[in-house]
C-alpha cells in the first residue's frame, strides 16, 4: 500500500501533463477544425484544394512522425519551440485535421431547405453558418467527435518520445528503476478514469441536444 | 390603380441546356393574389425563387416596388439586393422550419438577426402572430413535434415576422396530409382579406378560384394564358390548359 501511494504522486503530476495537452489540444484544435472545414466547402477552388491536400497529408501520416517532424525537424529550419509548445503544435495541426472532415460531413448533411429558409429571411452566408448550419451540425457530429476526443486522450502519450514528463513516461520511469509493473496498471486506471469522464460529458452533450428531434 | 409590386420582364433563367423560363412577363399589383398553376416540372418553382434570386436569372428584369433587382440579368450588388428581397417573404413545400429553435425562436430569429430588433421589440409581433394562426400554446415546442399543418402555420408566420409587403408560396399545401390543408388554406385566406400582396403557386383550384384575382397558367416555361379565374377555369382557351384542368379535374 505504501508503496502504491509512493507511485501515485509521480504519476499524478504526469496526468496533470497529459490533461494540459489534452484540454489545449482539444480547446485549439475545434476551432480551427472548423474553420478548415468552411474553407474545405467553400467555393474558392485554391483554399477548399489547399485544406483538402492538408488534411490528405495530416490524416495519411502517423501523428507520431509528425511530432517527431516538428520536434526534430522544425529546428534545423531555425524555429525553435519549448517542448511543450512543439508537441501541442503537432497535436493541434493533426486533429484539426480530423475534426475538419467530421464537420465538413456534418455541414454537408444538412438540408439545402435550411439555407433556402435563411437566404429567403436575408439572412447573410455567415449568419446562416453562425445561426442556423452550424448549430445543427454540432449535434449531428457529436458521436464521431467524441470517438475522436476519447483517442485523443490516449494519442497524449505518444509525447512520450519528446521526452515531456507525461502520465506514461511517470508510469515507463518508476517501472524501469523499480522493476515492479504496478505503475502500468495505475496508469491505465488513470487513462480510463479519463475516457471515462469523456465519455459521460458526451453522454450529456448528446442528450442535451436531444431536445429537438430533426 | 395600386401601385406595382412586383415586375417581371423578359426573364429567361436555363439550367445548362435546359431552358426553364422562356420570356416570362408579368405585374404585380398590391394587394393582388395570383394563383400560378400548371403542370410538374413547368418552371413554377423555378419563377418564384428568382423572384427572390434562390436562382439567378440569364435574362431580363426583375423590379420589386419599383427598384430593380436585376436589370437586363445584371443585378444590384449584394447588400442591395438583399434589402430589395427583404421585402419578400416565402414559404416553401417542405415547410423549412429550423428544427433546433422553438416555434417562438423560429419567429424571433429573422427579425433580430437580420434586422437587429430588439428581442422585447419583436416579442409581441411575434405572439401576436402565434396568437393569429391558433398556436399560441406550442410556442415553446420544437417544430417536428407538430402535425404537418401546423409546421406549414409557424413557416407563415416566421415569414410575417420580418413584415414583408409581398408573400411567396410555392404549393404549400402539396406535402400536407388531405385533412390538414384546410388550415394553411385558411391562414392564407386570411392574410388575403388583410390585403397581403401574395403569389401562390398551387394545385388547389378550389382556393385558386375563391382567393385568386388572377390566375396564371405556365407550361413550357411560358405563360400560356392568364385571367380572372372564373374566366381561366370555365373558358380555357388554350389547349394546353384545356388538357391540364382536364388531368386535374377528371
Ligand atoms: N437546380 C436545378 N438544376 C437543374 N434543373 C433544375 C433545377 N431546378 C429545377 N430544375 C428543372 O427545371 C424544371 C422546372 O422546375 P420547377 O421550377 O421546379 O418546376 P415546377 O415547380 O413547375 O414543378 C424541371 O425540369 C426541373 O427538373
Ligand atoms: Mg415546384
Amino acid at each position: 500500500m505504501e508503496k502504491i501511494l509512493s507511485m501515485i504522486y509521480p504519476l499524478a503530476e504526469g496526468s496533470v501533463v497529459t490533461l494540459q495537452l489534452f484540454a489545449v489540444t482539444l480547446l485549439l484544435s475545434l476551432p480551427l477544425g472548423l474553420l478548415l472545414a468552411l474553407a474545405r466547402i467553400s467555393k474558392i477552388k485554391p483554399l477548399s484544394k489547399t485544406v483538402e491536400l492538408y488534411n490528405w497529408v495530416m490524416r495519411g501520416s502517423p501523428l507520431m512522425l509528425q511530432l517527431l517532424f516538428v520536434y526534430f525537424a522544425l529546428p534545423s529550419f531555425g524555429i525553435l519551440l519549448p517542448d511543450v509548445a512543439a508537441a501541442v503544435l503537432a497535436f493541434v495541426l493533426n486533429y484539426a485535421a480530423y475534426f475538419a472532415e467530421i464537420f465538413r460531413a456534418g455541414i454537408q448533411s444538412i438540408q439545402k431547405g435550411q439555407y433556402e429558409a435563411a437566404r429567403a429571411l436575408g439572412f447573410t452566408y455567415v449568419q446562416t453558418m453562425r445561426r442556423i448550419i452550424v448549430p445543427q451540425m454540432i449535434k449531428r457530429v457529436l458521436p464521431p467527435v467524441g470517438n475522436e476526443t476519447i483517442t485523443l486522450v490516449k494519442d497524449t502519450s505518444l509525447v512520450y518520445v519528446l521526452a515531456m514528463n507525461d502520465l506514461l513516461r511517470a508510469a515507463r520511469t518508476i517501472v524501469q528503476r523499480e522493476f515492479d509493473m504496478t505503475p502500468f496498471f495505475i496508469a491505465a486506471v488513470f487513462y480510463l478514469a479519463m475516457t471515462f469522464i469523456v465519455t459521460r460529458v458526451f453522454n450529456w452533450l448528446e442528450k442535451h441536444y436531444a431536445r429537438y428531434d430533426e | 390603380m395600386g401601385t406595382t409590386m412586383v415586375r417581371m420582364e423578359n426573364v429567361r433563367k436555363n439550367f445548362g441546356d435546359l431552358e426553364v423560363l422562356k420570356d416570362i412577363s408579368f405585374e404585380l399589383k398590391q394587394g393582388e393574389v395570383v394563383a400560378v398553376i400548371g403542370p410538374s416540372g413547368s418552371g413554377k418553382s423555378t419563377l418564384l425563387r428568382c423572384l427572390n434570386r434562390l436562382e439567378t436569372i440569364d435574362g431580363g428584369s426583375i423590379a420589386i416596388e419599383g427598384e430593380y433587382l436585376v436589370r437586363d440579368a445584371k443585378y444590384v450588388e449584394e447588400a442591395e439586393a438583399r434589402r430589395i428581397c427583404g421585402k419578400m417573404g416565402m414559404v416553401f413545400q417542405q415547410f423549412n422550419l429550423f428544427p433546433h429553435m422553438t416555434v417562438l425562436d423560429n419567429l424571433l430569429e429573422a427579425p433580430m438577426i437580420v434586422k437587429k430588433m430588439a428581442r422585447a421589440d419583436i416579442l409581441p409581433i411575434a405572439e401576436e402572430l402565434l396568437r393569429k394562426i391558433g398556436l399560441e400554446e406550442k410556442r415553446d415546442v420544437y417544430p417536428t413535434k407538430l402535425s404537418g399543418g401546423q409546421q406549414q402555420r409557424v413557416a407563415i408566420a416566421r415569414a410575417l415576422a420580418m413584415n414583408p409587403d409581398i408573400m411567396l408560396f410555392d404549393e404549400p399545401t402539396s406535402s400536407l396530409d388531405p385533412e390538414l390543408t384546410g388550415e394553411v388554406l385558411k391562414t392564407m385566406r386570411n392574410l388575403a382579406e388583410e390585403n397581403m400582396t401574395m403569389i401562390v403557386v398551387t394545385h388547389e383550384m378550389g382556393f385558386a378560384r375563391e382567393v385568386a384575382k388572377r390566375v396564371i397558367f405556365m407550361a413550357d416555361g411560358v405563360v400560356q394564358e392568364e385571367g380572372p379565374p372564373e374566366e381561366l377555369f370555365e373558358t380555357p382557351k388554350n389547349e394546353r390548359l384545356k388538357m391540364f384542368l382536364n388531368s386535374i379535374l377528371r
